[in-house]
């Protein structure tokens, strides 16, 4: 009998404590159930569960968390009384309601409900990103969330686990982002559909947590329901103490069955860039090197942690930014942000005139510095598909954080030879 | 393990209204980015698939279905497209693969999606196709083939018996609460 992989060993605990199988369909506890209010979403889940199923409370209400990181801050009455009718609705069921705090995919690993072996849910995939702390955390559809909602128990087929060691050595000038843009090249856009995909070898014991994040939120766009690491020592140093569920934490077997196994060797992976309109049109830098780009953008929550905030800052530091260019720089979340501020990262960004902001959703998705047709913009939001940001008629080159930074300056996406000097 | 459902599945039958042959195909593309806050659902099937068939809306029959490439759904996929779909009378989707968000979404709303590898170059438009789910296959009647597909799983299953996981929810939660016969 082979061994498991930490998804089955997840699923095996919460769905009665007995073995399960990748392709074994079950009923499963979540957790953790998660979701950001926005319209359309949180309130038709609040309705239906009030109106419709008819509860007063939740089923083992400690589990949830609403977390308030779009439309932060509200820029209408009409946002402002949506917010407020999320915390009245989570104040009434007695469930835990942040806000204020930065961009919730992240909050929740900072806050204790990234627990290594837990299995949290949410609606959006890029919850993924707390699969670098162990914890495997999948986007459901919204009616299988608002399922989780109402019972403790829902439906769900074991995911296969697709194992990726990433082997090598990473050049100068590349960070994790540059280094999934570089998998996704190698690998295509749907290498690991619907299956986990287990990330692994000797690049990821080099990464630090915000790598580790930086490459596990995005894992949808390799067609993954979600990403995990097998937590270290300095994951479980983070983690264990702030941990909200005292469980055990898994890692895979050696003798574990995964439905594929990929090694990628790093070292030929140069600076990278997500091409618009798709997340899989991945190229080396060079390709659009000298194009002539109006604004940058560093933030989101797969890269504005304090790494990608540090490289940018090191590019910036007394320099100006292009006439024109318009730079924002958003740290992911308050500890983000102060740490930031203690390092002299934030004073980098203003002196050099970038515009600084508290965490929001709202710049990845183009509801704040809106985007016109013909604009051109480097990011390292979550997406480039059109229309993101702003007009169907802009585009979204999407790179890592340093290469926004020294765009900035020049007004133009540098060359890859460029950023190897910039970042060490 | 999962409760046995009563009900059948959906019946599967009309004619291949469009093939769309990209692989990786964004269902955003059937209305447009521009037009993707649109919610009035008139408005939505006046514009949709506008840029492939000026008179696709006229040439719809309810029940007829949609054929697609690998990866069909791929990208960042919004709701309003297949809403125009369903609104218009297209019964499903036959795809030779799908991309997990939209498939997932999907048959959330009780959405027909089948994963048929080979379907692409097994149907010209306007064929008519049958689902027979009791033997996985889809029978191209006009060309008299068929092909497998795959089943899927027993959730789905349930999600598509129920017209959708709010149905199915609702059923499930009232047989256990004892308020339905």
């Amino acid at each position: 009998m082979s061994g498991k992989t930490m998804v089955e060993k997840i699923m095996g605990r919460i769905s009665g404590g007995n073995p399960v199988s990748a392709g074994d369909e079950v009923k499963v506890r979540p957790d953790f159930v998660m979701a950001y209010d926005f319209p359309g979403y949180t309130d038709v889940i609040f309705k239906t569960v009030k109106e419709k199923f008819g509860l007063t409370e939740l089923p083992a209400k400690e589990r949830f968390v609403i977390f308030i990181d779009h439309m932060v801050p509200a820029v209408d009455p009409k946002e402002e009384e949506f917010h407020e009718m999320t915390r009245s609705w989570c104040r009434e069921f007695d469930i835990a309601c942040v806000e204020r705090e930065g961009i919730g995919h992240h909050v929740a690993g900072e806050t204790g409900y990234g627990v290594p072996g837990a299995f949290a849910v949410h609606y959006d995939g890029h919850i993924s990103q707390l699969g670098a702390l162990g914890c495997l955390a999948v986007n459901m559809p919204r009616q299988t969330l608002t399922e989780a909602f109402v019972r403790e128990y829902i439906d769900f087929q074991v995911p296969q686990t697709i194992r990726l060691n990433l082997v090598g050595k990473v050049q100068p000038g590349v960070m994790p982002r540059d280094l999934f843009h570089g998998i996704v090249q190698k690998l295509g856009n749907k290498f690991a559909r619907f299956a986990v995909l287990e990330l692994g070898g000797e690049v990821i014991d080099t990464l630090s947590l915000d790598g580790r994040q930086a490459l596990t939120s995005i894992s949808m766009f390799t067609g993954a329901l979600s990403a995990v690491i097998n937590p270290d020592q300095a994951m479980l140093d983070y983690a264990l103490p702030i941990a909200r569920l005292d469980i055990e934490p898994v890692t895979s077997d050696p003798d574990c069955r995964y439905a594929a196994v990929h090694t990628v060797d790093v070292s030929d992976i140069g600076v990278m860039v997500a091409q618009p309109p798709s997340p899989s049109r991945t190229t080396p830098l060079d390709e659009v090197s000298g194009l002539d780009v109006q604004v940058g953008y560093i933030g989101s929550c797969a890269s504005g942690r304090i790494e990608d905030l540090r490289a940018a800052a090191k590019v910036l530091q007394g320099k100006q930014l292009a006439p024109g260019f318009s730079l924002h720089v958003v740290p992911t979340s308050k500890r983000v942000m102060t740490k930031a501020a203690e390092e002299g990262l934030l004073q980098v960004f203003s002196e050099c005139g970038a515009f600084v902001s508290s965490a929001s959703c709202d710049f990845c998705y183009g509801r704040i510095a809106t985007m016109r047709d013909g604009q051109r913009a480097v990011s390292t939001g979550t997406l480039n598909v059109k229309g993101r940001m702003g007009s169907p008629d802009s585009e979204i080159f999407l790179v890592n954080a340093a290469v926004v930074a020294r765009t900035a300056i020049d007004g133009r996406i540098p060359r890859s030879e460029d950023m190897m000097s910039e970042v060490q | 393990m999962l409760d046995a459902k009563k009900g059948t599945l959906p019946k599967l039958e009309g004619r291949a209204a469009w093939k769309f042959e990209d692989e990786d195909y964004d269902i955003d593309q059937i209305i447009g980015v521009k037009n993707i806050r649109i919610q009035d659902l008139d408005e939505l099937c006046s514009i949709a698939m506008k840029s492939y068939d000026p008179h696709f809306q006229s040439s719809i029959r309810v029940g007829d279905l949609l054929v697609g490439g690998e990866n069909f759904g791929f990208g960042h996929p919004h709701s309003p497209p297949m809403k125009a779909m369903r609104h218009m009378g297209i019964g499903g989707v036959i795809a030779e693969s799908f991309a997990p968000t939209y498939y997932r979404g999907e048959t959330a709303m009780g959405f027909p999606q089948i994963t048929c590898p080979g379907i692409l170059s097994a149907v010209e438009r306007w064929d008519v196709l049958r689902v027979v789910w009791s033997s996985s296959k889809v029978i191209n009647v006009t060309q008299g083939t068929e092909i497998p597909f795959e089943m899927p799983t027993k959730t789905e299953q349930n999600l598509l018996i129920h017209g959708g996981h709010m149905n199915y929810l609702y059923e499930a939660v009232s047989n256990a609460a004892g308020l339905k016969d």
